[in-house]
This record gives C-alpha cells, sequence and structure tokens, in this order.
C-alpha cells in the first residue's frame, strides 16, 4: 500500500532523475545541508555561494548517474562539494605559483557531518522564524548591518530592533538546542547547570 | 556605570562576533572569553554567522529551474505537428488549467468572446501546437461531451512517457490503457482527460521498418489471442474490502509512527498487521526507521499510520476507541504516554468516557455505551471523528459524494453542530464542528467501496478535488485519492485481487 503515499527521498531522486524539473523538490531539501557543508570549508561568503552553486549545477548534470543502492544522496552531494573545493584551492594554488600538493589541507576543525546537519537545521530555524524577527536576523548577520542601520531601514527604533534580535536568538536557541545537545554540546551546557 | 539591557548586551556579543561587515569572520573570537552568562547564545551566534543570504537560496533556484526548463526535452523533430488539432470544449477555461498541470502545457494565447466564452485558445506541449476554444454549438462547433465521444485521437510523442503519463493521472485525466511496451516500437498508453479527448502518449523505443511492423504484426495473428484469453480466464471473484478491513480506516499521517505503534500496543493492546518501512536517514537527527505504510488492529478496526514528511504534513486524528473498560484502558494510555484532556466520567449523553491526546498529537475519545446510549451505540472499536468549521457542510459532502447516511445529528440552535454521525457502507463517521481542544483539522481516510472509478468521479461532482485517479496497485487494490472542500483526504480502494505480502 505504500503508493499511495510514496514520498521518500529515493521517489524524488528517482522523479528528478526522470523529469529534471522535478530537481526542485531535491534542491529544497538539501540547500541548507550544502550551504553548511561548504561554508565552514571556505569561510567566504561569495565563495561559498559559487561553489554551492556548483554543486547543485553539477548534481543536476550528473543525477541519471546517482545510484540509490551506493550512497544516501546528501553523501553524494557532500562529495561533490569535496571535489569542487578541492578543484578550486588547486586553482588558486597554481595562480599563485605553488606548487599542486595533493590535497588542500584539512581545515582547522572541520566539522563532522552531525556539526553540518546541526547548522543545516538552524538556518532551516531562522526561515521559520516570524517574519520581523527573520529580516533583523538576516540583516544582521548576513549583510553585518549595525542595529542603527536595520533599525533605519526597518523605520523602527533601536529598542525594538534589539528587542526582536534577542526574541530571535532566544527563540532559534529553545528550538536549536534538545536536537543539538545530544550531538555536540552535551558537556558545555551540563557543566554550566552543575 | 549604568547597568546595560540584556539585548544591549547580547548585541554587545554579537558585535564582537561578527567583526567588520565584509571581513572574513573572526574565528578566533570565539575562544575569547564571555561573560558566562552569554554561554548558552554563543553558539547560535557563532552559527548564525554561517547564515546564507537570504536572497541567494531562490536565485539558485531560479538558476537551476531556468536549466531544467531548457533542457526539458523536445519532441522527436519527425512526429512535429503540421496538421494542427482543433479542440472543442465544454470548459476550455478549466481545458487550459488542466492541460498546464496534465502535459506541462504552456498558454500561448487566449482570446475572449463578448459573453465571457473562449474563443480561441493555443497551447504548446513540449513544441507541440494545440488550438482549443469553448464549444459554439449555434456554429456547429460541438464539445465530445456534446457528442459523445470524439473519433479522433490525439497522439502525443514525448522523451518520457511515464513521466507524462504520472502528470496525466494526478491531475485527473483517466486510465484508457496503461502505459506499455508496444509492438511497434513504442512505449504507450492511452488516457482519457475530463472534456472526453482521448491521448495516446508513447516514446519511441526502437527504430523499426514498416516491414518488422507488418512482420510482427502478422505474428500476433497467429498467436493465441491474449486478450479473449485473459478473459476467459476471469480471477475469482473476491471481496471488494480486503481481509480485515471495514468500509471506513482511518489513516494516520504523523512523526515517529514507528514509536506511536509501541504505543498503541502498550496502550491499546494494540496488534501490528503489516509494515513497510525504509531505514531513517543517518544525516538525519534521529536515527529510526521511516514508516512508509503500516496497519494495526485495535479490536476489530485497523487504523494506517505512515510517517509524516514535508509532502505529506503531520494529520493526527481524532479517534473514538469503543471499550469494555474505559478505567482501565484510560490508565494504561496514560502511564504509555498519553496527555490527560478530560479524565473518564459519566457523560450526560449516555457514555463512560475520557479523552487523552497521545504523544504524536491523535486525540483519543475512550468510551463505553450504557445501555440507551446515543453516542457509541453503532460503533466499532475505531471510529474516526472528522472536525470541519462548516459541519453540515461536510455532513452534505459525504451524504452526495460517498452516499453516506446520515444516522444522527445534535444541532444548536445558532446552527453549531456538537455531534453528528454519518453512516458509510458498514461503518460510521463520526463528525462535529470544532470546539475547546477539538479544532477544525483535516483528516486522512481509506474507504473500501464497491466500484472506485464510480465512487470517484461522484466524490469529483460532489466538490472533491482529485489527488490520484483510479490506478490499479501492486498490492491487489485498484484505488484513487480525493481531497474534500474541507481539507480532508479520502482513499478510495476497491480490492480486486489477494496478493502475498
Amino acid at each position: 500500500m505504500t503508493a499511495k503515499i510514496d514520498t521518500s527521498e529515493r521517489l524524488l531522486i528517482e522523479a528528478a532523475q526522470k523529469d529534471p524539473r522535478r530537481f526542485g523538490d531535491l534542491y529544497e531539501a538539501n540547500f541548507e545541508r550544502v550551504y553548511a557543508f561548504i561554508v565552514r570549508r571556505v569561510h567566504e561568503r561569495a565563495d561559498a555561494e559559487d561553489l554551492t552553486a556548483e554543486v547543485f549545477h553539477q548534481a543536476l548534470a550528473n543525477l541519471s548517474k546517482f545510484e540509490w543502492r551506493s550512497v544516501p544522496f546528501a553523501a553524494w552531494l557532500f562529495r561533490i562539494a569535496s571535489n569542487a573545493i578541492a578543484d578550486r584551492w588547486h586553482r588558486s594554488q597554481r595562480e599563485q605559483g605553488n606548487s599542486a600538493a595533493d590535497d588542500p589541507p584539512d581545515p582547522l576543525g572541520a566539522p563532522s557531518p552531525e556539526e553540518t546537519e546541526t547548522r543545516a537545521r538552524l538556518f532551516r530555524l531562522v526561515a521559520g522564524l516570524p517574519r520581523d524577527q527573520r529580516v533583523v536576523i538576516e540583516m544582521r548577520f548576513t549583510a553585518g548591518k549595525s542595529i542603527a542601520e536595520i533599525a533605519r531601514e526597518l523605520g523602527r527604533t533601536d529598542g525594538a530592533v534589539k528587542q526582536l534580535q534577542v526574541r530571535a536568538i532566544r527563540e532559534l536557541r529553545s528550538r536549536w538546542e534538545p536536537a543539538h545537545k545530544k550531538k555536540t554540546s552535551g558537556k558545555k551546557l551540563s557543566a554550566k547547570h552543575g | 556605570m549604568a547597568k546595560q539591557s540584556p539585548s544591549e548586551q547580547l548585541d554587545k556579543v554579537i558585535g564582537r562576533l561578527l567583526g567588520a561587515p565584509g571581513t572574513p569572520i573572526p574565528r578566533d573570537e570565539a575562544a575569547r572569553p564571555f561573560d558566562p552568562a552569554f554561554s548558552p547564545v554563543i553558539e547560535v551566534i557563532a552559527a548564525l554567522r554561517d547564515l546564507p543570504r537570504p536572497d541567494f537560496k531562490a536565485r539558485l533556484k531560479s538558476d537551476l529551474e531556468r536549466r531544467t526548463s531548457m533542457a526539458t526535452p523536445r519532441m522527436t523533430p519527425e512526429f512535429r505537428a503540421s496538421a494542427i488539432p482543433y479542440l472543442s470544449v465544454r470548459g476550455a477555461a478549466n481545458a487550459l488549467d488542466f492541460y498546464k498541470k496534465a502535459f506541462g502545457a504552456k498558454e500561448v494565447l487566449r482570446l475572449m468572446q463578448p459573453d465571457g466564452r473562449i474563443g480561441h485558445a493555443e497551447i504548446d506541449i513540449d513544441g507541440a501546437k494545440i488550438f482549443l476554444a469553448d464549444e459554439f454549438p449555434e456554429a456547429g462547433f460541438n464539445s465530445p461531451e456534446s457528442l459523445g465521444g470524439s473519433p479522433v485521437q490525439i497522439s502525443l510523442q514525448v522523451e518520457d512517457v511515464d513521466a507524462m503519463a504520472r502528470g496525466a493521472i494526478l491531475a485527473g485525466a483517466s486510465v484508457v490503457r496503461p502505459v506499455a511496451n508496444q509492438f511497434y516500437g513504442a512505449r504507450s498508453g492511452h488516457f482519457r482527460d475530463p472534456f472526453g479527448y482521448t491521448w495516446v502518449i508513447s516514446t519511441l523505443t526502437e527504430r523499426l521498418s514498416p516491414e518488422e511492423m507488418q512482420r510482427r504484426i502478422d505474428a500476433m495473428g497467429s498467436e493465441p489471442n491474449a486478450e479473449s484469453q485473459a478473459q476467459a480466464q476471469q480471477p475469482p471473484a473476491v471481496n471488494y474490502i480486503r481481509e480485515g478491513f471495514h468500509t471506513v480506516t482511518p489513516y494516520l499521517i504523523i512523526p515517529g509512527a514507528a514509536k506511536w505503534i509501541d504505543f498503541v500496543k502498550q496502550a491499546f493492546d494494540a496488534e501490528e498487521k503489516f509494515r513497510a518501512q525504509r531505514p531513517g536517514t543517518p544525516a538525519g537527527e534521529a536515527v529510526s526507521d521511516v514508516i512508509m505504510h503500516a496497519e494495526v488492529q485495535i479490536g476489530d478496526s485497523m487504523i494506517e499510520v505512515a510517517d509524516a514528511n514535508p509532502q505529506f504534513p503531520a494529520m493526527p486524528m481524532t479517534l473514538l476507541l469503543r471499550v469494555d473498560d474505559p478505567d482501565a484502558v484510560f490508565e494504561r494510555a496514560v502511564s504509555a504516554g498519553a496527555e490527560t484532556i478530560q479524565p473518564v466520567r459519566d457523560r450526560d449523553y449516555g457514555t463512560r468516557a475520557g479523552n487523552v491526546r497521545d504523544p504524536f498529537g491523535n486525540m483519543w475519545d475512550i468510551g463505553k455505551p450504557f445501555p440507551g446510549d446515543k453516542i457509541f451505540r453503532e460503533f466499532r472499536s475505531v471510529t474516526p471523528h472528522l472536525y470541519a468549521t462548516n459541519a453540515a457542510g461536510l455532513i452534505e459532502f459525504l451524504k452526495t459524494a460517498f452516499g453516506g447516511v446520515e444516522v444522527y445529528r445534535v444541532q444548536h440552535p445558532d446552527g453549531g453542530i456538537p455531534h453528528a454521525q454519518v453512516r458509510i457502507g458498514d461503518s460510521i463517521v463520526a463528525l462535529a464542528g470544532g470546539h475547546g481542544p477539538y479544532q477544525p483539522r483535516p483528516s486522512t481516510i481509506h474507504l473500501y467501496v464497491p466500484d472506485t472509478d464510480a465512487l470517484y468521479r461522484q466524490a469529483l461532482r460532489a466538490g472533491a478535488e482529485s489527488i490520484q485517479a483510479p490506478t490499479d496497485q501492486p498490492y491487489g487494490d485498484r484505488s484513487a485519492g480525493v481531497r474534500d472542500p474541507f481539507g480532508n483526504r479520502w482513499f478510495i480502494a476497491t480490492h480486486v485481487r489477494d496478493v502475498a505480502f
């Protein structure tokens, strides 16, 4: 009876393999984790965006080669991302006149898959914030704007923007933590209570 | 010095972690000591520095979409239409919508008559032009609905017949002949649209000479006629209701379906009858099996359940549970993790009952009827309870769409309906307008009926929207899906053969 509610990732993939117009669903399901994976390794927003775009364009072009049995879809995307990051590193090494080493050095404290997933989860939580809170977080963190600049653009007082910011951060913290705590920061948080 | 407010202090911390706009994120800052009061939010702030720009996700998506639409396979050139079909349709505006949904058609032109009819329209299906217009009987331009059918079929040559057939079926086309490999070197199927036209959709699979096609036809003629043989061997008749089921079965779509099954086993002695699952993705937050479809039995009733996912978001339900000892069952439900809504007590309508909410969002009304009880008298072990803002409208829908019979209704002078029951087949569906913790929320219900196709059409005429046209399923049912005007999903099925799982 599975046909009635058959909506697993596998079917999304098969649908997109048959009809590339369905790729959008896969993109929606994986954008945050791919971006999180890349941004923790390249650290520059512009590079992270270029590489994220490259990964999804490559995934779309090569989707027919993806086989469900071999690896989970996210792992496949991460592999494309790793290769793209390595290519870019080799290119920049050559441009700087360095002889191409074997591989880029492992970035200091490269995040585990769990951390990547946790980070992606936070990005999705931001998208789910009430609109005015979300806008403040986006302006503050992605555009690096000050409270005063945000207040001017939104036509609100500094105090109101600060309040929105603090509410958003608290909300994110309370919704993010339960899953997050298990994976990484259990010690730190429990140490605080103890 | 004046003490800073918490929001002020938090912003200082954020400022330190962010650094100047445009510069690389100062990662070393994270190592510097902070006021311990902020440690719980430092991680959130640190992670937010990596937040993608809000317009980037949408921009990349539209880039990708542009590429996929450009990559969309074109029609096989040798079949490019040189004679353009001109369809006369009753309800051309609806037909335009349908062809867009079913075949991914693009509307190229629409010209309106002063009387509101569409005088001429043009669509493009993967490069093939089709003209259509509303019917004009006064000018001898009649639709298939007026004429009782159309002798002309439209052949669409496409890159992927299976994908297009799925789209057509989802949009509400009926299957005349399912997609299959054909002797003439194509894979094709026949589909009738709701306006009376038949579309033969195919994808070329082999390049054959006319001689080879003729040879294959001749060879088929000398073999026993497969079709008449199949008719001679009619499968044995089976009950249209699958064994163990009744007409009405609630279908729960909830997060943590596997854990829910454990819950009902513990709380209500449920027996697991069937489960199709796949392993959860290890990258997710919790690695537990994902239930694609499962069936559990409580008393004489079945409940179907599947894990919610982004495409099928959670749809918990309210279920009325008829038991012999409501007090004991209530206790067990609570100790299995359910939350008390109303403790067990004698109700003035003649039932001893209590209400709980299980940890998955489903409400359970656990009751035992007294002699003369009005509510639970006809109930099986499990009866689904729907809530709709417009309960009277829902009752009407159940009558016209599914031949439901209203067996009980309590109505307030203001029109509010606190309780009503409609019998469909051998089962009861209870319903009410929302109140208190029971707010209108859509549910999913599975119906077993003698003729899926007929009931599906009847439901659409009654105002339902098609989710899935009638289709033969590998598990032995012919099933269809509709959404009623109140948001509830109904899967309509006829059991046609028994299949061993």
